[in-house]
């Protein structure tokens, strides 16, 4: 630009690079810059020199920006891509101290020391070496930062469903829009631009200004959806394609705290109306402010009322910057000259003066905009003082979302040297500028492809594609990743098809014979909060709250994820460290009484006549011989014979059963059971329930948890392994004499609507025994010490009842799940890695550690978990360990270098507390 | 603008009916004893005081009073109560299929899901079971440890329906 360029002034306020600036309504930033004389937007990736604005689409690779501030902060941002709003805060990427003066362009003076390959042949050696090297490239090079802040904004993700997905709302879209609701299918149509038919407001094509309106007026009338700035980023299977909508503009703060929505979109059948984007021309310095694409200078014009420049030359392989040239000469600017790279007459008709078979040599320029144009016409250097150089070379038709669809293959129309959707395996049609292509003349070669840029984002030349095939890259996916060609953010939408012919050439083929590379989705970039969706900020998923969770929140815990679970992980007295606090419940479980909630255990009623014959198939222990109100501790196998979980199964009735299994594997073990009742076991007569949620469940557990359960129920409590139901405060409850701890201890099960007044009653007699709460920080030093498994820990699904000692259990008439599984040798063969205790010689015990013979030597095993012994403090753990059970009494070393701990341990026997179980007996 | 309203409904009698052996003779039983068919899949049947969704292709959700049914079931399958794990939700409102289609998998949105239909989905990553109360209401049945997160999930994008 050599000034400002509209003739009215804008009413919204926003900043570039800290300069306050007007822009109108409708406008985008591009537009907005651009009319305020700037044409000097950005530094380039790889060798900062300076880029303005080429495009007034999706496809620009030049105007990058960083658009917010704070959280809202969205760098590589399009500046064709964002509508300017109120505030808008803009900066230029990639430059220091200033977008004007760029130390980092000093890299350009070497470009011929940079070219494709440059890392690989400069920075090879030890990784070490990459990492010293890599902090300067990134800081030399790159796009703009993301921001540290949280973004404070929300995601959504939403399901449609529709019997055609129109994507592009231009003239063709919104007619097959508006044929298929009229027929009565379920539309949707999707325009990615802020209003509808944008190409209208640069060409009407003979069509009334309201025409798009009054079109979707009748679409919507007929029952179709329009969803604008909403873009079809992918396109997947079964003709499910995704959709990603911005409900505000990057950086702006929205409306209701919503700023972008994920639409996942099933449609019987999809119409792609994407139209086609301009190829640029390749030649000499053909990246600088002041060059750009032909229709984009239209939409400028008669969109946006903005005049590019005033001395323009216009060079063209077709028809079609013909009519730019026009558009320009009409809103004043002069048209210097039209290089047309088609011999004579082409063009002939038009009244400009036209340069056949010519292409621009070079150009010069100054900030903003050029300053010079040349080229070689009849042999002869011309020079043009233009500030504007327009470039039209065809149209490359968007076929990504047609490939992305499992497209077999493109047709290649020699014509307008375009490849165009061929056959399809989804039901999906392309048509209008994405099914066609206007024909092109011949693209002739530049004379210096050193300077001619292909790829605008990533800073390659058609002289680096000459390089990449002399040093012997033939396939096109190589020459890709060699170059980078087409990697960067725009994802080679302008350049891929130049490249593709540089390489034919060399090849001595034809354009389709060198080759495609693959149209990966997204269509353009998606923010990854989208994709995370509204857990984004939790971890992609919803907490899962205890029956008693207000309860346990009262007595201000301190709360652990356990999966998705918020479990309590100890209840802190005063300023009590969590190891304070852990350690005190776990001495109270010890030395009196503790109560805990175990609601999340997994929990299924099993009844029925076969009830027993499922439990056996399921469980490797035995389970028919239980008589009704006794329970016993049980394990599952999978049907390679590893152990895949445990727990407890008890016998209500005569043909009805309770089975609890891991909190960790509680939906593993759901699936597993209705994979048996369903497939394996259809004709058994018994019903599986799964009541895990149906059930709270509270723990008490310690040498006078008798006496509370006794004070409870108003009788004599079950004796270990046995059940009884009973009434707590008027509720009815189920009293299991079960242990997780290594003392004498119940669980109670509540329906967990009436949970809160039987903790209350449970917590008052606890009281009354000197008791306390205890979290899941003290159950891990209890149930360590006592040597209980847990899944997840021990229980890692790759040993067997065997490595876990747990095979005098196993039901000795075969019969269930893993049975078989078992009798491979290799299950039996030393080298095993098996359960054993370890003992600090010395200090702590680091969870995860890696167990070695000696320094230097291979990992034999690792901790499992690590804990104290409750009443001593002494560092004990659970470790696997290759042969571990013929290891007791040997020294090793427990190591974690991630975390830089090490201490010898001694091998043990896995439990450290009451090995024969006498405190469980009354 | 929010055009529907979510509501958690009191705890209730939940259980779940499974038949195990002889459905047709079974079915014969309780039409006989309730005056209403066993529902096919996809679909619920009953009254206010006893309604049946059929969750699963030998299991239905019984919502009511299940007296008598165990007679009905007469040793061809068991009743299990589930109620306490189980919180429902009425969404009310013209929008509530709008409602339904936010982190959603399901066509909520299409004529043929009616009152009366059921479906077993998932909503943001969690299982809910649906029942269409009426046109302009749909009950969820949510798991108890999710309840508060999706009742607050739905407030939420009630806000922002497109």
């Amino acid at each position: 630009m050599s000034g400002p360029s509209r003739s009215f002034a804008g009413t919204i306020n926003f900043t570039f690079d800290g300069k306050a600036l007007q822009a109108c309504e409708g406008d985008t930033l591009a537009a907005a810059l651009l009319a305020n004389g700037i044409g000097l937007v950005g530094r380039s990736f790889k060798y900062h020199r300076p880029r303005g604005i080429m495009t007034a689409g999706v496809e620009e690779p030049n105007a990058l920006v960083t658009v917010g501030t704070g959280g809202r902060t969205e760098p590589n941002t399009r500046a064709t891509d964002v509508f300017v709003y109120e505030g808008l805060v803009a900066r230029s990427q990639n430059r220091w101290p200033s977008l004007r003066f760029d130390i980092g362009a000093v890299i350009g003076l070497f470009a011929k020391a940079l070219p494709a390959g440059f890392y690989y042949k400069t920075f090879f050696g030890s990784a070490k070496r990459w990492m010293f090297y890599e902090y300067f490239i990134r800081r030399a090079a790159g796009l703009g930062n993301a921001p540290r802040e949280a973004d404070p904004d929300r995601f959504a993700q939403r399901a449609a469903f529709c019997d055609v997905l129109i994507v592009g709302a231009g003239p063709a879209g919104l007619k097959a829009a508006l044929a298929a609701a009229e027929a009565g299918e379920r539309v949707l149509l999707v325009e990615q631009d802020r209003v509808l038919a944008p190409s209208l407001l640069r060409d009407s094509e003979g069509l009334d200004a309201n025409w798009a309106d009054d079109v979707a007026v009748k679409i919507r009338a007929n029952g179709g959806r329009i969803l604008l700035r909403t873009t079809a980023s992918g396109y997947w299977d079964h003709n499910f394609i995704t959709l990603t909508q911005r409900l505000a503009e990057p950086g702006q703060e929205p409306a209701d705290g919503l700023v972008q929505r994920l639409w996942h979109v099933r449609a019987a059948r999809v119409v792609l109306a994407t139209g086609a984007i301009e190829r640029p021309l390749a030649f000499a310095h053909n990246d600088r402010p002041g060059v750009m694409l032909s229709q984009s200078v239209r939409s400028y014009l008669g969109r946006f009322c903005v005049l590019p420049g005033q001395r323009v030359v216009i060079a063209t392989n077709n028809d079609d910057a013909y009519v730019t040239a026009a558009a320009l000469r009409d809103a004043g600017a002069q048209v210097l000259a039209v290089l047309d790279t088609r011999p004579a007459p082409a063009g002939a008709e038009s009244g400009f003066t036209i340069h056949n078979e010519a292409l621009p040599l070079s150009t010069k320029g100054a900030a903003h905009h050029l300053t010079e144009v040349s080229a070689r016409i009849s042999g002869r250097v011309r020079h043009w003082q233009a500030d504007l150089l327009v470039t039209s070379g065809g149209f490359t038709p968007v076929v990504h979302l047609h490939m992305q669809a499992g497209g077999a293959a493109l047709d290649w129309d020699a014509a307008g040297q375009a490849f165009l959707p061929g056959s399809a395996r989804q039901q999906v049609t392309s048509i209008g500028g994405a099914a066609s292509a206007a024909p092109i003349g011949p693209t002739p070669a530049p004379d210096n492809p050193g300077k001619a840029f292909i790829d605008f984002q990533n800073d390659v030349t058609l002289g680096d594609v000459d390089l990449a095939w002399a040093e012997g890259y033939r396939s096109v996916e190589h020459l890709k990743r060699y170059t980078t060609l087409g990697m960067a953010t725009d994802q080679g939408k302008l350049s891929n098809m130049a490249a593709l012919g540089r390489l034919a050439e060399r090849q001595g083929v034809a354009i389709p014979e060198a080759g495609l590379t693959t149209f990966r989705p997204p269509y353009t970039p998606v923010t990854m909060g989208l994709l995370a969706g509204p857990g984004a900020k939790q971890a992609g998923a919803h907490l899962r709250r205890l029956a008693l969770y207000d309860v346990h929140q009262a007595k201000a815990p301190i709360w652990q994820p356990l999966g998705y679970w918020q479990r309590p992980r100890a209840y802190p007295h005063g300023s009590e460290s969590l190891a304070e606090a852990a350690l005190r419940e776990a001495r109270s479980v010890r030395q009196k009484v503790g109560m805990t909630d175990v609601s999340t255990l997994a929990k299924f009623e099993v009844t029925g006549p076969d009830a027993a014959a499922l439990l056996e198939l399921i469980c490797a222990t035995t389970v028919s011989k239980l008589a009704v109100g006794r329970g016993r501790y049980t394990f599952m196998l999978r049907e390679d014979g590893f152990v895949f979980d445990d727990g407890t199964v008890w016998r209500m009735a005569e043909n009805r059963y309770l089975l609890t299994s891991s909190t960790g594997g509680a939906d593993r073990m759901a699936a597993h059971l209705s994979y048996v009742r369903q497939y394996l076991c259809p004709h058994l007569r018994v019903s599986v329930v799964n009541v895990q949620e149906h059930y709270a469940g509270i723990a008490v557990a310690g040498p006078s948890a008798k006496a509370v359960l006794a004070a409870l129920i108003g009788a004599e409590p079950p004796r270990h392994m046995s059940t009884v139901p009973a009434l707590i405060a008027g509720t009815p409850v189920l009293v299991l004499a079960a242990s997780y701890s290594g003392e004498r201890a119940f669980e109670i099960y509540i329906e967990a609507s009436h949970a809160a007044s039987v903790w209350a009653a449970c917590e008052a007699e606890v009281a009354q025994q000197d008791g306390c709460f205890y979290g899941m920080e003290a159950m891990e030093f209890l149930r360590i010490e006592k040597g209980h498994l847990v899944v997840g820990g021990e229980i890692d699904g790759r040993l067997s009842p065997h490595d876990l000692a747990l095979d005098r259990m196993l039901n000795k008439a075969g019969g269930y799940i893993g049975a078989q599984g078992l009798e491979r040798p290799a299950l039996r063969e030393p080298g095993r890695r098996q359960l054993v205790g370890l003992e600090a010689i010395a200090g702590m015990i680091p969870e995860g550690a890696m167990l070695i013979a000696n320094e230097g030597g291979s990992a034999e095993g690792h901790v499992t978990a690590a804990a104290f012994r409750v009443n001593d403090g002494r560092a004990i753990a659970l470790a696997q360990l290759v042969n571990g059970f013929a290891r007791t009494g040997e020294e090793l070393l427990a190591t974690s270098p991630t975390r830089g701990q090490r201490t010898r341990v001694r091998v043990v026997a896995p439990h450290f507390y009451d090995s024969s179980g006498e405190r469980y007996r009354d | 603008m929010t055009d529907v309203t979510i509501t958690a409904l009191p705890a209730a009698p939940l259980h779940a009916l499974e038949i195990w052996s002889n459905p047709a003779e079974v079915a014969k039983r309780f039409e006989a004893a309730t005056q209403f068919a066993l529902p096919p899949t996809g679909r619920s049947s009953g009254s206010d005081a006893l309604r049946l969704i059929r969750f699963e292709p030998t299991v239905w959700l019984v919502e009511g009073d299940p007296a008598g049914l165990a007679d009905v079931l007469d040793g061809d399958g068991a009743l299990t109560a589930i109620g306490g794990g189980i919180v429902r939700v009425r969404l009310s409102g013209p929008g509530w299929r709008s409602l339904l289609m936010e982190g959603g998998v399901f066509d909520a949105e299409t004529p043929a899901f009616a009152p009366g239909c059921s479906a077993a989905t998932i909503i943001d990553q969690v299982n809910v079971r649906l029942f269409v109360e009426s046109d302009d209401a749909c009950i969820a049945y949510v798991q108890l440890s999710y309840g508060a997160d999706m009742i607050h999930f739905w407030e939420a994008s009630a806000k922002t329906l497109p």
